[in-house]
């Protein structure tokens, strides 16, 4: 196993990204979205439409699959998609199989996107979707508990009462992340934030406050995937895949304890595949749905002892000129909510050292993480490095 | 008050009958013994697909709860709060619910299930502190 792992490990690259503008109203089709990311991207890379023959996306039935971007771009002969099922989780599950595919042969320019009109249309915060993504919600949903907001807010309050975990841990998660959102010209929010301003935030569901939450929003992003030989001949600096890990664990509805995700599991098969540990880390973009999402996984993700995230947070560690800069961007927070590829983005542009007023001087590895297993029992993570 | 209905599927609807009846029940595996919820045919521990029903105190302890200022369903009137106990017959798993204590819950508080009935075909578990 450890051969094939190391044959995987640096085999592929990214070499572009794209975006839409993110906004609370796109004024236009996930299909049109995904289509505008997916061509951003191949420009960024040196490349046209004529030279994809893989495209892969996730979702939840609130997106643009392959099947409809491809004829719309004119991809008449795909050899590889992928049209992956499972909201967040799999945000970066669909690059490891993009570079899966790369790797094997199947394809050889994958462009994985997704697109999103999470403000204007699907919410992912309401209930009126219809799309149950387990059986398990019936023993929920009668209680009027339905809503990601209101899940991981129970789950933080068991990490409250288990390691004393606070308000102004939460806090300062957020205040860090919108300062670093204030240097990103692409974020939504980028006026400042204190901690008082977190703490004097409505509540949406004890213990989380409206800052706790992510900023649902419209947009799309995408990246190109294709082999690192290749990427080295293409217009930017090529970033490595160096480790790409996804899989599962148990529901937390009988899985034991609720302060541990199934990233915990997945990071040492993660970093072994990549040769590296969380000491080898110069930025990490972290999935924040919300602020509690990040002081997990800097835990199970091994930045820190279990129990201990929220003083990492508090002792600025995660800001950008801390030990661990986290969310660059502004995550979801204050950037935007792109489900994952917007943070596996801004982690490419901090290898490249194109963040400009945000840029980490002299990163060379990245980890970023998909959300890490609660509401779905998987997660998915990508080590990046510079070329 | 409105609910969103439970959907039962083949694995638990007996499950939700029994609750109809006042019953709280687990299932317990006849190749190992381990007890588990929620319901579903397989054994997680040892894939025996053989098991029964087996009524036990419908009884737990806080592992979390939250406070709900919006809604999230139509119909619901918030602040409403929903609890996440600890099933002391099957330590391993999480059962929710609301809470119908006078006061907000505790950590690790015991309770007890209360039994409340939604229309006529409907009833739902709800979770109030052990007396
Ligand atoms: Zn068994």
């Amino acid at each position: 196993m450890a051969k094939r792992l190391l044959e995987f490990r640096n085999a592929t690259a990214i070499a572009g990204v794209g975006y839409t503008p993110f906004t609370k109203n796109s004024g236009a089709s996930t299909l049109t979205l995904a289509c505008r990311a997916v061509l951003a991207a191949l420009a960024d890379a040196g490349l046209t439409a004529d030279d994809v023959d893989g495209l892969a996306t996730h979702r939840v039935g609130d997106s643009a699959p392959p099947t409809l971007v491809g004829p719309a771009l004119g991809l008449a002969d795909l050899s590889w998609h992928l049209d992956q099922f499972g909201g967040g989780s799999v945000s970066h599950a669909v690059v490891g199989q993009a570079a899966l595919a790369v790797a094997a042969g199947m394809a050889e320019t994958v462009v994985c996107y997704r697109a999103i009109n999470a403000r204007s249309e699907f919410r992912m915060g309401g209930t009126g979707r219809g799309l149950p993504v387990s059986p398990e919600v019936q023993y929920q949903a009668p209680y009027g508990y339905v809503a990601p907001p209101q899940q991981y807010a129970m789950y933080a309050r068991a990490h409250m009462l288990r390691y004393g975990t606070t308000a102004e841990h939460f806090g300062t998660l957020a205040v860090t992340q919108r300062a670093n959102a204030a240097k990103n010209p692409r974020a939504l929010m980028r006026t400042p934030i204190t901690l008082d301003d977190y703490l004097a935030s409505r509540w949406i569901a004890e213990p989380f406050r409206l800052l706790d939450c992510c900023l649902e929003t419209d947009g799309a992003c995408a990246v190109v995937v294709t082999t690192a030989g290749r990427a080295r001949d293409l217009r930017r600096p090529p970033v490595l895949i160096s480790a790409a890990a996804w899989g599962g664990g148990q529901s937390h509805l009988s899985g034991g304890d609720p302060t541990v995700t199934s990233a915990a599991a997945l990071a040492p098969r993660l970093y072994a595949q990549a040769g590296l540990g969380p000491g080898d880390v110069d930025v990490a973009e972290i999935y924040d749905c919300f602020t509690y999402s990040v002081i997990v996984q800097l835990e199970d993700y091994g930045f820190c002892p279990k129990g201990e995230g929220g003083p990492y947070v508090a002792s600025g560690a995660t800001a950008l000129d801390g030990p661990l800069p986290v969310n660059t961007h502004g995550g979801f927070l204050s950037e935007g909510y792109v489900h994952g590829v917007n943070h596996i983005a801004e982690a490419v542009s901090q290898l490249r050292g194109e963040a400009g007023d945000r840029q980490v001087p002299g990163a060379e590895v990245a980890l970023s993480t998909a959300q890490p297993g609660y509401i779905l029992p998987a997660t998915s993570a990508l080590i990046l490095r510079r070329a | 008050m409105t609910v969103h209905r439970p959907e039962p599927d083949r694995d638990s609807r007996e499950w939700w009958e029994r609750v109809a009846r006042r019953e709280f029940a687990v299932q317990r595996c006849a190749g190992c013994g381990a007890d588990r919820f929620p319901a579903r045919a397989f054994c997680p521990a040892c894939r025996s697909e053989e098991w029964r029903w087996r009524a036990v105190p419908p009884e737990g302890r806080v592992e979390s709860w939250i406070v709900s200022h919006q809604p999230f369903v139509p119909g619901l009137a918030a602040p409403y709060v929903v609890v996440m106990v600890r099933l002391a017959a099957v330590p391993g798993c999480l059962v929710h619910g609301n809470w119908r204590g006078d006061r907000e819950p505790r950590g690790g508080e015991r309770v007890r299930a209360v039994f409340r009935d939604v229309g006529e075909d409907l009833t739902l578990v709800d979770w109030e502190p052990a007396r």
